[in-house]
This record gives C-alpha cells, structure tokens and sequence, in this order.
C-alpha cells in the first residue's frame, strides 16, 4: 500500500526493474521520496524501505550518509555556494556571505517564505570557472557578491517553475570552465537533482 | 479462496564471502598448507587463511577491534595494521581483510607496526570517554585491555569530545551509549549478517556518524543482547545487567542454555549466589558463540520472589509450608496405599523435560521400580513420537546442514521456537549457499533466505505431501533428490498431527542420496528425558520395552512392569475418567502447556491425588495435594542432551533458594520411605550408573564430557543404540475445507512459568493477538490493532486484530499461550468477527 502518487510508483518499478538486485535502487527512489514530499520524511524512508524490501535503519543509513537527500523542508530554491578551495581562492566565501546577506538566510537555513535555502557546499567540479553556485543543482560559474545579490533579487521576484544553468549563467555568470560545453534546456523543477528517470527535470524532451 | 497451497519461488541471495573467513571453519578434506614468516619465526598456515587468523592460531595475538571470527571482515578498525613485505617494499596493511601467501613475511611488532597501533589507538580515544570507572564493560574491555597493551599511554588530543544524549535504550534489553562507540560495525553485521534483522545501522557521516535505529523503529531482534556480548567498548550495554557487578567480582561456569533444546553453550557468572548474566560461549558443534534472548536474559525467574522454598501440602483446603520428612511421608504412604489398592496401572507421571538426564533417569527408575508404571511421559501432548524422536534411523547433526545440497525445513518458524538452529539454518543458506526449502503455513523468519517457499492451509500437510510425491511441484522434488538433503521436521501447526512430519522424512529418506533427519520437539531436555526412558514405550538408552528391553534391565532395576504405558493425552483423559488416581507431575504445567487445555484442567479438577516437584506454583499445581521445591537451572549439576543426541555438561554454581532439592533427590527419598529405595547417591554417581544401564549412553562419563570431548558427545558414541526406528509414511486425514482455519503455533515469549517471572523478558510476549491477511479481516469488519472475537469449538475469546501479508488468506495465526490470550484448542475450524465499540 504505497502512499506515492500513481506516476510516482510506475518510476520506481521502472528504476527497480534496471538492476539485478532491488536494493541497488535505494538511492534514486530516495530522490522520488524527495520529489514526491518536497523534502525527506521518515514516512519517505520506510515507504523506500518497503519498495526495495530492506529495513528503514538502512535506507536511513544511505539517507544520512549524503547531505544532497534533505531531512528538512527545503524552500523552493535552494542555492548552494561552494567553498571549497579553488572557490574559496576566488571569493566563494565573499559569494556567500553576499547570498546570505541579500537573502536574509544564514547558510543551512530555510527563510521563513519557504522560497530560499541557502547552503555551502564542499567542492562541486567547477574549480575552472570559481567560484560557483548553483540553484537547485544547476549550475552557474563565474559569479561575484554583486551577480549573487542580482541572483537572490531576480529568484524573489522572477520566481521561475523551472531554473536552467545556461539562462542562469548568462543572466548571473562569468567565467566557465568550458564555454564550449553542450547548451541542455531541461533545468530543474525542485530543489532536487534532475534526472529524466526520476521525473525531476523542468522541461522534459528539451534539450 | 485460496487452494490447498501456493507456491512461490523466490530468487536467493547468495552473499559473496570473503575468502578465508568463514571458508577456513568449513575445512572438508584438510586444507592445502603454505609457508609464511610471522615476526621471523616459519610457520605452516591453511592456504587462503586471513593473517590475523593464521597468525592467532600460531600463537600470535594481532590486536583488533572489528574484526570477529564468525563474521565476515570489513577493516573497519585499521587496529590490525602489520607490516607485510611487498614488491614495493614494506607496506602496512590489515591482518583482518588479507589472506596469507606462500612466502609471505609478516611483521606485527616492529617499530613501524607499533607506531601504527599507537596512532590508531589515540585516534580511536580522542572521542571515547574516560568513564572506564563507571561503565560495565570495563574490566573485560578490549579498548580498555588493548589501550594498556598496544597504545601510546598518552594523548594529544586536548579537543572536547563527541556528546550525544546517553544512554539511550534502542530496545527493551539493550542500552546504546554512542559517546562510546569506535564505529567498529560489529553489532550492525551481526543483526545483518548472523540474526538477519538489520534495525541497527550507521547514521550520518565523518564525525558525527553514530550507530542507531530508525526513529520509533527500535532494536526489538530476538538476537540483541549478541551486540552486547561483543561490542568492543561500552557502547552496547545490557539493561538488566546494567551496574549490577564487576567482572572482577564474578564468579563463572560453563554450561548450557536449557530455553533451546539445540543447548547453545554458555557461561554462567554469579556474583553474591546470584546469577547476574549469562554470556554465549563459542562452540562449533552448536552456538558458534550466539544466545538468543531467551537463553540470555530468560534467568531472572530463578531469583524471583515467588520461588517455592518449602515442601507445601494441603491442610483445610490450604497449602501450607511443613518439612521434608512430614511431606515425603504423607506421598509414600499415599502411594503404598494405592498401589496394594490397584497396582501400578493408576499412576501417572509427566514431565521432566526442563531437567537433566540424571533428574529424568530418577523420574524413569521411579515410576518404573516404585510406582510399577510405564504411564510417564515428558512431552505434554505436543510431540511427535517418541521412537522417531529419540531413534530415528539417519539422524542427523546440526553441523550436518553445512555440507548439504538441500535443506528442507518444514516444521516450526525456527525463529520462535528453536532460534539457535535458526541461526545455524541461516548461515548455511545467507553464507554457505544451501539451498533452503521451507514448508510453513505462513511467513517464517527463514523465508528471506530460503530458495524456496510453500505454503499450505493448516492442516493440509498430508495434502500436499501427496502432491509432492505425484510430481506436482517438479522443483521441490528436485531439491529433494539432490545427493545430500538434510530435513528438519516437526509439528508446523497443532492443526498438522505428529505423523506428518515423521511421513516428510520417510517422503525424504526415499527420495534423497544420503538423507538426515533432525526431528525437533519442545522443552530444553525433552530429547535427554527420552532417552533416559520418560516415554511409555521407552526405557533408558532407547530401548523399547518389549521383553528383551524389560530383561536387560532386571539385574539393576529389578523387572520394569510389562504393561504399555500411556502417554500424556491418555493419562489425562485417564484422570477424567478415574482410571488413575496419582499423578506426579515434575516441572510441568500441562494446563499451560498442552495444546487443548480444556482436557488439562479437567484432569486437574478431578484428580485423586497430585503431586508436584516445581520452581513454581502454577496453573497446574495450585491445587495440587503435595508441592516440593525443586533446584533450578545452575542450582544443580548433571547432563542434558541436545537434538542432535549431543551430550554436555551442565554446572552448578548458584545454591538453591531455601530447601528446595534437586528432582533425583527428591524421588531417591521418597522412593526410601516407600520401602522401595532406587539407590541414587548423587548426580555424578546417577551419570555412571546410566553409562551402565543404558545401552546409547555406553561410555558417557562426567569425566569424559569434561575432559575429552569439550564440544559434547554425540550418543551413541559406537554403534550400540539399541532401537532404530525407520519413519514411516502415513495418510493423514483430508484438509479441512472451511472458509477460515486457525493456524495457532508458538512464540519465543510467551506465558510460561519461567519467562512470567523474567521481568525482562515478560513485557515482550506477544499478548493476545490474532493475526488476519487483509483480505480476510476486510471481510470480517477487522480493523489493525482492534479487538476481534474468535471462536472455534474448543473456545473462544477476544483478540487484538494484526493485518498481516505474511498470514496467507484463509489463514488465521493466533500465537499460543500468550498473557490474556483465551486458549483455542486444536480445531482448525474458526470464525472471526469484528467486535463493535
């Protein structure tokens, strides 16, 4: 008796059905959970634990062990400031403090509107075009404190469904790491990865 | 409706096992050698050893926290770092995760390894308490032990350590203080690896990692208290043992668990004459180290308040405490009185299955030489028979299970009722890759690892045991064909007659190469009970009491009487009908015990006479004639046998409360001022006369369990057992075709006399609950968690209704004798109705 939506439960057979053995599923149908709920509930959890048929204490074990499956509601952007080193070198720090500031969210925070988190994050292989930040796991390089301010301004009044990297990064960045890189349209929905097979992307079918 | 069964055949997961490990205890035909160098002396090692194994064989002591020998190696600790010659040179690497090579050069103490040890060691303290002084592991601490013995003495570490909240309860037994834990995976592998209920695992990361359950989901595993036993720290703690000694003030003795008739082996510390823990002891032939529960904290009754101290008889209608002599005088003369009046035939005896062989070998020579009857039994109308059970032909080992090709268990959910061979069953299918066939009529605790799973309406056994036969189920017949099957059989359900099992076995030793029967019953020493002859239709060493049975033991007991004796069911209808008119009962409850109680308080309501030899007063012995206190387990010494027919040893080493006296005692005595003494002068002296007496136990001294065979001895030790009963195969009656059938079958903690006065273990019965696949309780108005009514012809009563997938439709599973559960009889027939609030 599964508490998911009708779509959601035809993915996670889906995804079961790719690997040799259920368990193996565990971690995109954690992201499913999130899709489905917003954030990572513990009903979440043991809704996993039933359709890969292993305990709730080890599908919790996989959720806490990686800090991109939120525990907690999460706002409608989540925007995630690397200060890792090459960022860090480059003004990352500076980068947050600047989202922190115009957003009114410290760092592992939601604002009380539900429409921004903010986060620092350990290095997320943008290190050619630091610093970087990105809002719902898109991405964008390049960026400085006053691009960050524009970032928080325009997501408070612009509110877009979908967030999408290249529009963004025209919009708020700089420098990139390969200029030359594949332009892809689909952006992200949620403040969770977008994958085709989860159903998480913005604009399915566009590339 | 359902059909008569349903098959489902699922994929089984074969877990990959590193080599070395487990596969070095399998050792078949004798390993293959190679040569390496351990701290520069040669040595000769099992090739495909691991180094911290090879090495602690040959006298080299590597220190380690996670690794464990009975599970598998992770590598977690890095405390068994040595340095091992490489084609780069020297190089660091754990003993626990690499395997010995010929030529191999091993260093565990040069400066290089020591520096390493004294480096881990330091990481390992910069978050664990210094709160040695007030936790129970230390003493026997191996952080503690291994610190003093491997570390630097001193730490750099001036940082504030770790706090979490402690110490937290993840269970009912088990107390979790994460401050303390060195995240060594030890308890998580074990209820992953061994018990097979992972409800403990890693949480979050890097420096805040803890182990712990999910939320509201708590550690409720019959297997827990394991994780105390070798949690490497303080971490796991028990609740029930929580500050109540030292190590240092304890005093020890091995034995065996007396809950579980596979006897794990294990220690028995006391401090003060008071049993204060039980700890698994490692044996091959049996535990591998493991206890259940049950076996772990199911002692506390023997220090409960409401032991019998004094022998009670009854004055104006009231029990009332007198002595020995005045008590034993009043049943001698009682028994002389009706014995002249109607012989031997009006006596009956039942129980003895709770003691040891000597305690059984008195009850047997008792009621034989002074009662003059074969009307004894220790199994309470639950059993199959006792020939198949005591002397079936092929019998089997528990180590057997390793080496087969097929295991076929169809019998009891072996988590509830017998949860040291689960444990061995799970290995052999989860480690060793045995195929596992179970045969149950709902879910079992096997059926994750088993290969193969049917299922069968209660009481339509028989039915499918024909399909079988005509071929119908081809993979199931297969299994069974393979060259070595080892069934495990018993009674599934009270709905399945004794005969069904010993007729799958028969099915089996026909169909398979080599076939090996492990027939189960209930009652920690019910198998040494009958081998000791507390069976109608056994004397002791099994030998059947036909003349040249009867003959052999004149010269010691003088001729045993000729008549055939009745089992438990017969002598309690007996009682009903007058037919006897003196029962002695020795620790047994039958009006809890038997599987229709009504028949047991019908005899209890209109027995003549009855006589109790007890820990406690019970249902059955409350309005009993005479009470004698008895000694309990650890108050006594003697030998018990397993259900492999394995003998061992179990110890005394607590003193009885009161006056109470051990069982053989009790009869020696009375059976003196019977004027018909059995000359029993103490429990070693019984042990040599049975070594005598009994064909089966030919050789089987104390001195030789404690001093030659440590692991216990199979009986028969040559080939003379006497009997061997060939399994016969029987029609059994047709399945009932009922909409709806009980399928009652028993739990690990129930309401019997001992765990009702375990405070630890009582609050963990089940209670009354019933239950009912959804489909099922749709139909009767049942909702989850509320009362329903069940009735069936024997009785009736209220239930908590539990919506269960695993009871399949048609199925109605009520777990029996559970506090504030009404008993149900053995009908299979039921009705289920929603009670209306």
């Amino acid at each position: 008796m599964s508490h998911w939506s009708e779509a959601t439960q035809e993915r996670a057979r889906e995804i079961i059905a790719r690997y040799p053995q259920k368990r193996s599923a565990v971690m995109p149908l954690l992201y499913l959970a999130m899709a489905e709920e917003g954030y990572l509930t513990n009903e979440g959890m043991e809704e996993v634990a039933r359709w890969v048929d292993i305990t709730p204490a080890q599908v919790q074990a996989v959720a806490t062990f990686y800090t991109m499956y939120k525990r907690r509601p999460t706002g409608r952007y989540l925007v995630s400031c690397c200060t890792s080193i090459s960022c860090m070198l480059l003004g990352g720090d500076d980068v947050l403090h600047a989202v922190e500031d115009e957003s009114g969210v410290p760092h592992g925070e939601t604002g009380a509107d539900g429409l921004l988190s903010v986060e620092h994050v350990e290095c997320i292989g943008a290190c050619g075009g630091a610093p970087a930040v990105q809002v719902n796991y898109e991405l964008i390089e390049g960026v400085t404190p006053d691009k960050a301010r524009d970032l928080v301004r325009w997501l408070d009044t612009a509110r877009p469904d979908v967030v999408n990297t290249d529009e963004m990064q025209e919009l708020f960045g700089g420098v990139r790491s390969f200029d030359w890189a594949i332009r892809e349209g689909e952006g992200a929905k949620g403040p969770y990865p977008a994958f085709q097979a989860l159903g998480t992307v913005g604009r399915e079918g566009e590339t | 409706m359902p059909g008569p069964c349903q098959i489902a055949v699922s994929c089984r997961h074969v877990a990959c096992t590193a080599s070395g490990g487990l596969g070095v205890a399998m050792g078949e035909a004798g390993p293959e050698h190679v040569t390496i160098t351990i701290d520069g002396v040669s040595h000769e090692v099992p090739a495909g050893a691991l180094v911290i194994k090879a090495a602690q064989d040959r006298g080299t002591y590597i220190p380690r926290f996670c690794w464990h020998e009975r599970m598998n190696p992770v590598g977690m600790c890095r405390m068994c770092l040595v340095e091992v010659q490489g084609p780069r040179g020297p190089m660091l690497v754990t003993a626990c995760t690499n395997n010995v090579a010929d030529g191999m050069v091993v260093d565990t103490r040069g400066p290089t390894v020591k520096k390493a040890q004294e480096a881990v060691l330091e990481f390992l303290l910069a978050n664990h308490p210094l709160d040695c002084p007030v936790c129970d592991k230390g003493g026997e601490c191996p952080l503690q032990d291994q610190a003093f013995s491997h570390g630097p003495g001193e730490s750099r570490f001036v940082e504030i350590k770790r706090n979490f909240a402690k110490p937290i309860p993840i269970s009912d037994l088990v107390l979790l203080d994460r401050e303390r834990c060195i995240l060594c995976a030890r308890c998580t592998r074990f209820s992953d690896e061994i018990s097979g209920d992972p409800l403990i695992e890693f949480k979050s990361r890097a420096n805040v990692t803890e182990v712990n359950t999910f939320p509201d989901l708590p550690f409720s595993s019959y297997f827990s208290g394991n994780t105390i036993q070798i949690c490497p720290v303080g971490a796991l703690t028990s609740a029930q043992y929580r500050f109540r000694a030292r190590p240092w003030d304890l005093q020890m003795v091995e034995s065996s668990g007396m809950h579980d008739t596979a006897h794990p082996r294990l220690s028995v510390q006391v401090s003060q004459n008071e049993v204060l823990r039980l700890v698994g002891v490692d044996n091959d032939a049996t535990n591998h180290g493991w206890l259940s529960d049950k076996d772990r904290f199911g002692f506390q009754y023997l220090t409960s308040e409401e032991r019998l101290t004094m022998p009670l008889v009854r004055q104006d209608g009231q029990l009332v405490e007198t002595t020995w002599a005045e008590a034993l005088d009043r049943v001698a003369e009682r028994i002389g009185l009706i014995r002249d009046e109607d012989g031997g035939e009006v006596f009956a005896v039942i129980g003895g299955g709770h003691g040891t062989n000597e305690d059984a070998y008195a009850i047997s020579k008792f009621a034989r030489v002074v009662l003059e009857t074969n009307n004894v039994d220790a199994r309470l109308d639950d059993a199959l028979s006792s020939h198949f059970l005591a002397a079936t032909a092929d019998r089997g080992l528990i180590a057997d299970i390793d080496g087969a090709d097929t295991i076929l268990l169809w019998g009891p959910d072996l988590k509830e009722e017998h949860p040291t061979l689960y444990l061995r069953v799970r290995r052999a299918a989860q480690e060793l890759g045995v195929r596992l066939v179970v045969i149950h009529p709902r879910a079992t605790g096997l059926d994750d690892r088993a290969s193969m799973k049917l299922t069968y309406r209660p009481g339509g056994g028989f039915a499918l045991l024909d399909e079988v036969a005509d071929g119908k189920h081809p993979e199931l017949r297969q299994a069974l064909s393979a060259d070595r099957v080892v069934a495990i059989v018993g009674q599934a359900s009270f709905a399945d007659g004794p005969q069904l099992a010993e007729s799958v076995a028969a099915y089996v030793r026909n169909k398979a190469g080599s076939a090996r029967i492990l027939p189960l019953a209930r009652r920690g020493n019910i198998f040494g009970a009958l081998d000791m002859g507390l069976a109608p239709d056994l004397l002791p060493g099994r030998v059947a009491p036909d003349h040249a049975g009867r003959a052999a033991l004149a010269e010691s007991w003088g001729e045993p009487p000729a008549a055939r004796g009745k089992d438990t069911r017969a002598m309690l209808e007996g009682i009903d009908s007058g037919e006897i008119r003196f029962l002695l009962l020795v620790g047994a409850d039958p009006v809890r015990d038997v599987p229709d109680p009504r028949r047991a308080l019908l005899a209890m309501d209109s027995a003549e006479y009855v006589v109790s030899i007890d820990l406690f007063l019970n249902d059955s012995n409350r309005e009993a004639d005479v009470v004698l206190p008895a000694a309990g387990f650890a108050e006594k010494d003697g030998t018990v046998t397993n259900l492999e027919g394995r003998v061992q040893k179990v110890n005394v080493i607590a003193p009885i409360p009161g006056q109470g006296r051990p069982d053989w005692a009790i009869l020696d005595d009375l059976a003196e001022r019977a004027g018909r003494p059995i000359g029993l002068a103490n429990a070693e002296s019984i042990a040599k006369e049975i070594s005598e007496v009994a064909p089966a136990y030919t050789g089987i001294t104390w001195d030789h369990l404690e001093w030659e065979a440590r692991d216990g001895a199979v009986v028969p030790l040559s080939g003379s057992q006497p009997l061997s009963h060939i399994p016969v195969a029987l029609k059994g009656d047709n399945a009932p075709t009922a909409p709806l059938l009980l399928h009652v079958g028993r739990t690990l903690y129930d309401d019997g006399v001992m765990l009702r006065h375990s405070p630890s273990l009582r609050p963990l019965a089940r209670g009354a609950v019933v239950h009912l696949n959804p489909e099922d309780a749709k139909k009767a108005g049942a909702q989850d968690g509320h009362p329903v009514r069940v009735v069936t012809s024997h009785g009736e009563g209220e239930f908590s209704a539990i919506l269960d997938e695993g009871t399949p439709e048609g199925v109605v599973y009520v777990p029996f004798n559970q506090p504030g559960g009404a008993p149900l009889g053995t009908d299979a027939v039921v009705r289920v109705t929603a009670v209306g609030r």
